[in-house]
């Protein structure tokens, strides 16, 4: 079997008495769309956490195209090629639209000791990448995030993992509080994400998004795996739902 | 880096709103509402009393002015990464105290006690910093026990009593830093060169350098700067410092100028500088901030101070015309934010 493009592996996380990850590997191959399901608290935002750098594990090993990464920061699993989207698009609200795609990542122009930002390119691909990210409307990329809707918002997310091409981009609910015109966008994004040689990790509440767009799905509950091969071409949604809620398990007792 | 993956418009809509006119973008900036109101007062106090306009009293209040702006300006980036520093008052004269103190006892040469304050003024501004970011107390709390460790240091170390200065004239550094000279009838010391300095060095920082993008991401949403990789807690720490140095250069400044180093100057300056950057434009809580318009906010103020004098009402009335200023100022800028996130 091909090496994954990610291995989790073994990976535990307690906050005080609480734990929120039992021994969990979960892995996620190269042009991989995977879905991660699980009822709140089952510990799917800690495990993504983890893998983007926001917490540390408490114990456990993550491996990425075979060689074993220390995540210490958000910095470090960027510098991976680990994008994530978050829920609440994580941008700054009142800086630009420009200013924010390229936040931590500026280009400079000009003599190094300047520092200047090369605001001209940051215009420039904000204004690109916006119409490609399916903001038709006329917005100019000088504009504050404060002013965008939900949906614009989720766009430059994903329009910020398009342009500095990760390897593993995950979405964290990143069809809430979309319109259907905008979730088609995001979906389609994920789809093309894949075909351009790209691997995602998807976590939605919306199972039918799930089921448009991933090649596997992976059931955390109560911060274990309980399932981790589900083929949605293959299975029906109330069977996911049976196994993420537990049902399944009281079936068969 | 390179788009690799294309996506398909989604179809939405097709033709936008037109850009929007000058006037609107006009109104749209926070400095609008502070520059207005410095153009009135100039017109209104130079209207009652033709002495306010006069070179003489142009000098004196570009002068002092200078002065608090040179805390109002490192006050204006500090605020916008959401911190504020309550002990630059203190710093103020702590700081001249401290390089007199050194230079009259024969400890050090002027350059040298001159580096000394500005090194342990920075000190302090690193100490705030990591008492905020490192063990998250609020930059209110920190820099009020600050404003007293550093008050009650400047007033122990000289019993209370003012430091001799007037062995100054002839140092170069005393020249370089608030030397006086004439423009026509105009007297200009060197402080309002430094200050010109800083205002557009400090507007280039925040506008257009990465480091001015860290300032604003870090007080406007501090998890997404620091999800993006922005250390926001080192640039939180430099502002500190950056601020504390800047009040320090104020207040040995000031003393030179007026002769005097006492322990107490400086008292209740926090307040005015503050007061000075949000009603020019910045925000309080982070995230937005304005060189230019803490340059209106500064005179603003100092106009105002002089002004009312000039046409007649007591001195003790200043703190009613800032208030209304403060609330004034706060008002408008709260609602143009509010038209400008609704789109209107």
């Amino acid at each position: 079997m091909a090496e994954p493009l990610v291995r989790m592996e073994r990976i535990s996380k307690s906050y005080g008495s609480v734990q929120a990850l039992k021994d969990v590997t979960f892995t996620v191959a190269e042009r991989e769309i995977v879905g991660l399901l699980g009822d709140n608290g089952a510990g799917k935002s800690t495990l993504i956490k983890i893998l983007s750098g926001a917490v540390p594990a408490s114990s456990g090993e993550i491996w990425f195209r075979g060689r074993k990464l220390e995540i210490r920061g958000t910095q470090d699993a960027i510098a991976a090629g680990i994008e994530t989207i978050y829920q609440d698009s994580a941008l700054v609200p009142q800086l630009s639209i420009a200013r924010n795609l390229f936040l931590g990542r500026e280009p400079l122009t000009g003599p190094a000791f300047l520092n200047r930002m090369d605001k001209a390119t940051m215009n420039r691909v904000a204004g690109e990448l916006l119409a490609r990210v399916g903001i038709t409307k006329r917005i100019p990329p000088t504009t504050p995030i404060s002013s965008l809707s939900g949906g614009e918002r989720q766009s430059v997310a994903i329009a910020r993992a398009m342009y500095f091409d990760s390897d593993l981009i995950i979405l964290d609910e990143p069809t809430n509080n979309l319109g259907v015109a905008e979730t088609q966008g995001v979906l389609r994004f994920v789809r093309n994400a894949r075909d351009s040689g790209h691997s995602c990790i998807f976590i939605a509440h919306n199972i039918h998004h799930v089921f448009q767009v991933v090649d596997r799905i992976v059931v955390l509950r109560r911060g274990e795996v309980v399932a981790d091969a589900i083929d949605p071409k293959r299975t029906s949604i109330e069977e996911v739902e049976r196994v993420i809620t537990g049902l399944d398990e009281e079936a068969a007792a | 880096m390179s788009v690799r993956i294309g996506v398909e418009a989604t179809g939405g809509e097709a033709a936008g709103p037109a850009p929007p006119s000058l006037l609107r973008r006009l109104t749209a900036r926070p400095e609008l509402g502070p520059f207005l109101l410095l153009v009135a007062e100039l017109a209104v106090f130079g209207a009652i009393n033709p002495q306010f306009l006069s070179p003489q009293n142009i000098g004196n209040v570009l002068t002092f002015t200078v002065e608090l702006g040179l805390i109002a300006l490192p006050m204006t980036l500090l605020m916008t990464s959401g911190e504020f520093d309550l002990s630059v008052g203190s710093v103020f004269g702590f700081s001249a105290v401290l390089m007199w103190t050194l230079f009259n006892t024969e400890v050090l040469s002027l350059p040298a006690a001159f580096l000394v304050a500005l090194l342990v003024a920075a000190a302090i501004g690193l100490a705030n910093g990591l008492f905020v970011t490192k063990l998250k107390i609020p930059s209110f709390l920190v820099t009020l026990g600050m404003l007293l460790v550093v008050r009650g240091t400047a007033l122990f170390i000289t019993d209370g009593f003012p430091q001799r200065t007037w062995k100054s004239s002839g140092e170069w550094i005393a020249t370089v830093l608030v030397g006086d000279f004439y423009i026509g009838p105009l007297r200009v010391y060197m402080s309002l060169f430094w200050f010109v300095l800083a205002a557009l060095l400090l507007g280039y920082v925040l506008t257009q350098t990465k480091a001015g993008n860290w300032i604003q991401a870090s007080g406007g949403n501090p998890a997404a700067a620091r999800a993006r990789g922005v250390d926001v807690e080192r640039t939180k720490i430099a502002l500190f410092m950056l601020t504390s140095v800047m009040a320090a250069l104020a207040g040995i400044i000031s003393s030179i100028r007026t002769s005097a180093a006492n322990p107490n100057s400086g008292m209740g300056y926090e307040l005015e500088v503050i007061a000075m950057v949000v009603i020019g434009g910045t925000a309080l809580m982070g995230g937005r901030g304005t060189i230019i318009g803490t340059v209106l906010g500064v005179f603003i103020l100092r106009t105002m101070r002089n002004g009312i004098v000039l046409i007649g009402v007591p001195g003790l009335a200043y703190n009613i015309f800032i208030g209304a200023i403060i609330l004034g100022m706060m008002s408008l800028h709260s609602w143009l934010d509010r038209r400008h996130q609704a789109g209107g």
